[in-house]
């Protein structure tokens, strides 16, 4: 007991150390550059522009409420990646679970080519390629309904910049994959008795995939769903490559102009502590849903 | 006997449903085909990838010194082929792991120089070279320090559980590019002053931090698959905390975890590429200076293409070799 | 003269009122052997596993080859019993990343500090006496039950323990296998070795046998020399047991 005690002691006491070495050295480089830790910088204007702000915004606004912009710029992008995401993921991973043999190997190659490379890479692709690649030529699929260029969506009456929509699909269509394969893990987590089961009641196919092997599957689909959402989120940061104002882009550009590192660095991490708590909350509300309407 | 009708009916439209679905998608990947092989042959301009090649392997590494990272590119791949090929000689086998963590020494000095080697400074490395750097190094450091962390976090006392946890729990929380931002820019303010380390470095730290945490987490899953009973039989023949620790425990952690371990090492290798926006030119960053080029101006999926398939062809390359020691140090379930 | 194993009022409860060993005292003597019976859940288990501290108890007090262990479990003193007793497990416990060399290997040079070719050529002894020396450089995955039992047996010799202790040997093996096992038990009492023996094998218990020690609930019923247990054991409680593995 009183060794583990010592050991104990031993280790806090070189933590100390460690930390009381690394915050003298940072108060001395901060002092020589003449930058004391303090916020109050957050109130002056920040006067730059944004390409996108959710809620009204101008230069002359504060640093404070462009970084709010940065995280609802954010936030937007997250939870459109996010269903779009699950739609294409759960629609792999069933045609890749119990499609026919073309249709699964198509989603195989999807898979291989979306995991095996990087993501940023991806999105520079679909920013640079599949969006700025347009040019300025119209793209309409559904006369009126849709318009695609390198402007970006319009999609009745709603517009969606490029950087938006390539950030979008580049997410989306990369986690999808990993979705795919979550949902693939949980359909075949269900007994093969199962299928047989409702086959023998006279579903179909479709029917009794969605009404009896699916909801068999989502306990285990859920934990591998949401830390997929997680990495999503994470991964939205990239959105400085292709020019999104996302949280991360707007500190970006504050440290440049202000250069308050660490309080920026801070106000980075928190955001970020935000908005993995928001989704694992959501996702927990889910959780609970599923499980309940299972019991019944 | 309607009922047998009925489903055989239903059999023949789905059938027929499905025929004709299979004959519309192969119309469909054969025009892609036909459309994809038109457009990389007479359109394509492959002179962005055709003329840079050495750019891409090595950045911009003096010409009369680019032998060095191309010999030790030359090393680790052949390394590669002789494990997957599995000597039959006992000695030859147990001096792999070995023979692996030397090239990494090997490879900073034929990079770096010095004694009888110029010298060549970091901001040199470049392309593939650095990209193979930054994941094997980083690697090499975070494997112990993720195995530390695991055990941490499973340790006895609670006060060291604790940090690790945090430590662990934070770090799988923040995104990548914060970290690396983080070495970037921060690591300067907390050295004394004139301290200096070199960007490739701070790299190197940075996705160490980073990338321990995940192993960490894997290797803890690997403990926890372990018996219990291992431990009993461990503590039976009189091996002490640490031994069982380091001759029962870690081995088998490893095995256990080596799948997962693979993904976080071809996860690395393509987040490597974060840092051509961070101001490192490995092979991302060689694409993205190319492009800024006015020669290749515009040329953005010549480069992307080539640039995919490379990175393709490593990942893939990882994921045979680690799912080959898979095989070879799978610990069979033992008819218990 | 001492006794190799002596047991004084061991008692060890769960739960408040459940008792997993109650008040139990023994002893084995030197080149002697213990069968333990008991229906399952009887505190077989328990018993022998506190003999080397893979169990601690709350009461009573333990004195294995004149090393004194109480309630207060002290690591130091278990550690130097575990280096002088052997055990044997249901399920052989091997460990599945060694080879069969290895595994014997690994606790005579890391914990007695003995030579690595001296230890291999010992290891290649016992082998040998068990009857596998040809699976040496295999891996456990790839023997039999019996054989990985064998090799279990042939690991806690290489220590040259002083007592060995058997947790159920052959409850895991397939029939056909049993008697292999069993053999390489009966040759070791002919040694002269020292054990404790957890089992279920009457012919085991009644050839080799000094002593059969029943357990029920905890509590010693009776303990007997082979002859009377089988034939003529005193309680209602032991007649009722050996009926029921009879019938089976």
């Amino acid at each position: 007991m009183s060794k583990k005690l010592t050991y104990q002691i031993v280790v806090l006491f070189l933590l100390a150390i460690l930390l009381s070495i690394l915050i003298n050295n940072l108060s001395i480089n901060l002092s020589r550059s003449g930058l004391q830790l303090s916020f109050s910088w957050l109130l002056r204007p920040a006067s730059f522009a944004l390409a996108e702000n959710p809620l009204p915004y101008s230069p002359s606004d504060t640093y404070a409420w462009a970084l709010f912009m940065g995280w609802l710029n954010s936030l937007k992008v997250i939870l459109s990646s996010l269903i779009l995401a699950t739609f294409i993921g759960v629609f792999i991973g069933i045609v890749r679970t119990v499609g026919n043999s073309v249709l699964g190997f198509l989603a195989a190659i999807y898979i291989t080519l979306i995991r095996q490379t990087p993501l940023l890479l991806q999105l520079m692709f679909w920013y640079f390629v599949a969006f700025l690649g347009l040019k300025d030529s119209i793209f309409m699929p559904i006369k009126g309904m849709i318009s695609i260029s390198n402007k970006g969506i319009e999609f009745l009456g709603l517009s969606l910049s490029s950087e938006f929509s390539a950030l979008l699909f580049g997410l989306s269509v990369f986690t999808g994959a990993y979705i795919a394969e979550v949902v693939r893990g949980g359909i075949l987590s269900v007994s093969r008795g199962q299928w047989e089961a409702f086959r023998s009641l006279g579903f179909s196919e479709i029917n009794g995939l969605f009404k009896i092997i699916i909801p068999q599957a989502l306990p285990a689909i859920i934990p591998g769903l949401t830390s997929q959402y997680l990495n999503l989120a994470k991964n939205s940061t990239l959105a400085i490559a292709v020019g999104y104002s996302d949280i991360y882009a707007i500190n970006d550009t504050v440290i440049n102009q202000t250069g308050r590192t660490i309080e920026s660095f801070i106000i980075l991490l928190s955001s970020f502590f935000l908005l993995n708590l928001l989704i694992s909350n959501l996702m927990e509300v889910i959780n609970k849903i599923t499980l309940n309407s299972k019991k019944i | 006997m309607i009922k047998f009708t009925r489903n055989i009916k239903r059999t023949l439209s789905i059938n027929l449903f499905n025929g004709l679905l299979t004959l519309a998608i192969l119309l469909i990947i054969g025009l892609g085909f036909i459309f994809t092989l038109n457009w990389l042959i007479f359109s394509a301009n492959w002179k962005v990838v055709t003329l840079n090649l050495p750019l891409y392997a090595f950045g911009s590494f003096p010409v009369d010194q680019r032998w060095r990272p191309a010999l030790w590119i030359i090393s680790l791949l052949s390394l590669s082929v002789i494990t997957l090929i599995g000597p039959n000689r006992k000695w030859l086998r147990k001096s792999l792991p070995l023979a692996w963590i030397a090239t990494l020494p090997l490879g900073i000095y034929l990079l770096s120089g010095g004694l009888g080697l110029p010298m060549v400074m970091s901001r040199h490395w470049g392309g593939l070279s650095l990209t193979i750097l930054l994941t094997e190094c980083s690697l090499l450091f975070a494997l112990p320090l993720g195995i530390f962390l695991a055990l941490g976090r499973q340790s006895e006392l609670p006060l060291v559980k604790t940090l690790s946890s945090i430590y662990i729990d934070s770090m799988r929380a923040v995104p990548l590019i914060a970290v690396l931002f983080f070495g970037q820019l921060l690591i300067p303010l907390f050295l004394p002053i004139g301290v200096e380390i070199d960007r490739v470095w701070r790299a190197i730290f940075a996705f160490t931090l980073f990338v321990s945490a995940y192993i960490a987490e894997d290797i803890r899953g690997g403990l926890q698959a372990i018996p219990n009973t291992q431990i009993e039989a461990a503590a039976t023949l009189g091996l002490n905390q640490f031994q069982i620790t380091h001759f029962i425990l870690i081995p088998q952690a490893l095995r256990i975890a080596l799948p997962a371990l693979t993904n976080q090492a071809i996860g690395l290798f393509q987040n490597t590429s974060l840092m051509a926006i961070l101001g490192l030119i490995e092979l991302l960053g060689i694409g993205r200076s190319l492009l800024a080029n006015p020669e290749f101006i515009g040329r953005y999926i010549e480069v992307y293409i080539w640039l995919a398939s490379v990175y393709w062809l490593f990942c893939t390359f990882m994921a045979v070799l680690a799912r080959h020691l898979e095989k070879r140090l799978a610990i069979q379930k033992t008819n218990i | 003269m001492e006794h190799i194993v002596s047991a004084k009022n061991l008692s060890k409860s769960y739960t408040k009122g459940l008792y997993a060993l109650d008040n139990i005292s023994l002893q084995v003597d030197e080149g002697k052997v213990l069968v333990v019976m008991g229906p399952s859940g009887s505190g077989k288990s328990t018993l022998i596993r506190t003999f080397n501290g893979l169990e601690a108890f709350d009461a009573g007090e333990l004195n294995i080859l004149g090393i004194r262990i109480d309630a207060s479990h002290d690591e130091r003193r278990i550690r130097q019993i575990r280096k002088r007793v052997g055990m044997v497990f249901q399920q052989f416990n091997l460990f599945p990343h060694l080879s069969i060399l290895e595994n014997i290997v690994l606790a005579p040079v890391q914990v007695q500090k003995r030579l690595q070719t001296e230890a291999e050529e010992h290891a290649m002894y016992l082998l040998a006496q068990m009857g596998i020396a040809t699976h040496a450089n295999k891996y456990p995955s790839q023997l039999s039950g019996g054989e990985q039992q064998r090799v279990a047996i042939a690991r806690a010799l290489a220590l040259k323990p002083e007592l060995l202790l058997f947790d159920e040997p052959t409850s895991a093996l397939d029939p056909e296998r049993v008697n292999e096992v069993l053999d390489v038990m009966r040759n070791l009492a002919k040694q002269g070795m020292t054990m404790i023996v957890v089992t279920h094998e009457v012919g085991f218990a009644k050839e080799v046998g000094d002593q059969v020690l029943f357990l029920d609930s905890g509590k010693v019923i009776e303990t007997s020399t082979p002859n009377v247990f089988f034939s003529n054991a005193r309680h209602e409680r032991s007649r009722k047991f050996l009926n029921q593995i009879e019938n089976k």
